[in-house]
């Protein structure tokens, strides 16, 4: 047990850690950049935070299982693209919201199961599958993606939305509340309990008769459709159809669940880490767009926070300790 | 060396003949042997990115270098930008050894991050892209043109030259001890630490080794475009990692080779070519592309499972 504490103890060390950076920066843009604290700029930043953070729970949960997943940004452009086209040619919301759901699920279990099912890295398998659906998006709308988002979905994100007296659109508190659930099935349910033992231990898991491959394909098909769901809120969001709108988000989901504090080889993070990874790499982004860096700074920037972050608290083990 | 190429690479290379006779039946005149100097000058920036992308992922636990292709697009845009156009410099004696030392104090750094600091290499990595990204962004902001002479002269037939000197490097690398310890830290890095190899300073090397590479490589690529182009650079990355894992080299680490590599990436370069012939859109050629990478490290895997099981 006295291992379990300890484990607990620097997940959640690090876990603060984050959070502490991100109020950090919003510290110094407050004190930098007049306005930076006025409640739409506040507002805008939990929209855009909220956005990426139902892209990551999909690359937190594969990232828990040791792998990742490449192909989060092409099934948030196939579920943008397909939806607008879907709803523009005049089906249900309802029903197209089913169908982009089902396939992303289909596309996510395939992935899950040829790395798993024939010990493919990921990393490739991700990136194919990904490459295959694009492609398949692109042929089917001949590149110019029509149609746009119902009105409902672009309320549910619209930044000047309000939630009763709340002054956010509904998806924050959605998000937060999806926050808890997924929290919860990570800790206290029996799929949470073997994901971290299968990430930490492929070897021994199986013993414990927990299936890998069919963990592998339930949670890269959870990440597609979490993916899925996060193309359409951002169709909600742009008003638009976009095939690439999903690009910034490959390195972006992967940054903000190292940043918060996950273990890309498995069995180490928390979907509360991603949380405070997502609200660092925006407040990052507004900062140095606030303070009018362009495009290219900012990027460059940002790779040298995210790796001055993880160097300060996601640093691995020396390989004599892992003896 | 040839049967282990053949082990690893088996598949890769079976595709090889099937792609380059599918070229020659369906695209005479594009695969012309009077063509071959031309088209190896178009493959030449792929091979070395694939090679480039080799030691890291050999070194295993994790190795990984996304940042070659953003460091081919930075070497561009510093010999043409930087020294070509501003410093007026055209030595092929200065731009060489310049360049080379730029990708090997970026591979430097990446080691540091992956192997002192112990960030995970994709992590450390990724730090690295978006930082060359944006700094080649902003001192090139658009293509400019041109190269020196003598560097876009590399570009036909004589881009065979440079290919040769990664090989002629990497077959040097074979005869050293550092290559075996290479592929013991790659198989298994905590018995080779127990066995007294330096883990940390062999991986270190590595990420010099493929920064070097990628320099070799971003010129390969300048002599191509004859020019300089930000944008061009970063979408090698991932098309030389898949070229690296269709060429056989473990993603896991220590099996494998900068030859496997260079076939995966002619194999990939040949289905573009054979796709182009049919004349079909883009969005055709990324499905198939696509498929074929995923259908290819499929058939890799079941072909490795079938060879175990023979062998137990």
């Amino acid at each position: 047990m006295k291992f379990d504490r300890s484990f607990f103890a620097s997940t959640n060390g690090r876990i603060a850690g984050a959070f502490a950076v991100a109020i950090l920066l919003h510290v110094v843009g407050t004190l930098l950049i007049p306005g930076y604290s006025a409640p739409f700029a506040i507002r805008a930043i939990l929209v855009l935070a909220a956005l990426l953070a139902v892209a990551s729970i999909g690359q937190t949960l594969v990232v828990i299982l040791g792998g990742i997943d490449l192909s989060i940004p092409f099934v948030i452009g196939f579920a943008n693209v397909v939806a607008a086209q879907l709803y523009g040619q005049g089906w249900n919301f309802v029903l197209v919201c089913a169908v982009v759901g089902v396939l992303a699920v289909l596309i996510g279990g395939l992935n899950g199961l040829i790395s798993r099912g024939l010990n493919i890295h990921p990393l490739i398998v991700t990136l194919g599958i990904g490459m295959i659906v694009q492609g398949l998006v692109l042929l089917w709308t001949k590149g110019f993606p029509s149609g746009s988002a119902p009105p409902a979905v672009s309320a549910f994100v619209s930044i000047g939305g309000s939630v009763g007296p709340l002054p956010v659109p509904w998806l924050v508190p959605c998000v937060a509340v999806l926050t808890a659930l997924i929290v919860l099935v990570l800790a206290r349910t029996p799929y949470g309990r073997r994901l971290y033992a299968l990430g930490s231990n492929p070897g021994a898991a199986p013993l414990a008769l927990i299936d890998p491959v069919k963990m592998w394909v339930v949670t890269y098909a959870a990440s597609a459709f979490f993916a899925a769901t996060a193309g359409v809120l951002l169709l909600g969001f742009t008003g638009s159809a976009y095939g690439d709108v999903g690009q910034p988000y490959l390195f972006q989901t992967i940054a903000a669940v190292v940043v918060g504090g996950a273990a890309l080889v498995g069995g180490r993070g928390s979907y509360l880490g991603t949380i405070a990874g997502v609200l660092v790499l925006t407040e990052i982004n507004t900062l140095l767009i606030g303070l009018g860096f362009q495009p290219a700074a900012v990027q460059a920037a940002l790779g040298l926070i995210i790796v001055l972050l993880v160097s300060l608290y996601g640093r691995e083990r020396h390989v004599s300790t892992t003896i | 060396m040839i049967g282990s190429l053949i082990r690893n690479a088996g598949f890769a290379l079976i595709l090889l003949v099937v792609l380059l006779a599918g070229n020659l039946l369906l695209n005479p005149a594009r695969f012309h042997p009077a063509a071959w100097g031309t088209l190896i000058g178009l493959a030449a920036p792929l091979i070395g990115a694939a090679a480039a992308s080799a030691p890291v992922i050999l070194a295993g636990r994790g190795g990984i270098d996304i940042s070659v292709g953003p460091l081919m697009g930075f070497v561009n845009a510093i010999v043409i930008q930087a020294l070509f156009l501003k410093a007026g410099i055209s030595s092929p004696w200065i731009i060489l050894p310049a360049a080379l030392l730029v990708g090997a104090a970026v591979g430097a750094a990446n080691g540091f991050m992956a192997t002192v600091l112990r960030i995970q290499p994709i992590v450390a990595t990724l730090g690295t892209y978006l930082i060359l990204v944006g700094v080649t962004l902003t001192i090139l902001p658009a293509p400019i043109g041109p190269a020196p002479v003598w560097l876009k002269a590399m570009a036909g037939p004589i881009s065979i030259l440079p290919l040769a000197a990664i090989f002629v490097f990497w077959w040097l690398v074979h005869q050293t001890p550092y290559y075996d310890q290479l592929m013991a830290v790659g198989s298994d890095d905590r018995a080779a630490y127990t066995a007294g190899v330096p883990v940390t300073k062999v991986r270190f090397i590595a990420y010099v080794m493929t920064g070097m590479l990628a320099a070799v490589a971003g010129l390969m690529l300048t002599a191509l475009i004859g020019s300089a182009d930000p944008n061009v650079g970063p979408t090698y990355t991932l098309i030389a990692i898949a070229a690296v894992a269709l060429g056989g080299v473990s993603l896991a680490g220590g099996k494998g080779g900068l030859a496997g590599a260079a076939i995966g990436a002619i194999d990939i370069f040949l289905l573009q070519s054979l796709l182009t012939a049919f004349n079909v859109s883009t969005y055709v050629l990324q499905v198939a592309y696509g498929t074929i990478l995923v259908a290819a490290v499929m058939l890799t895997a079941v072909q490795e499972r079938l060879s175990a099981r023979r062998a137990a």
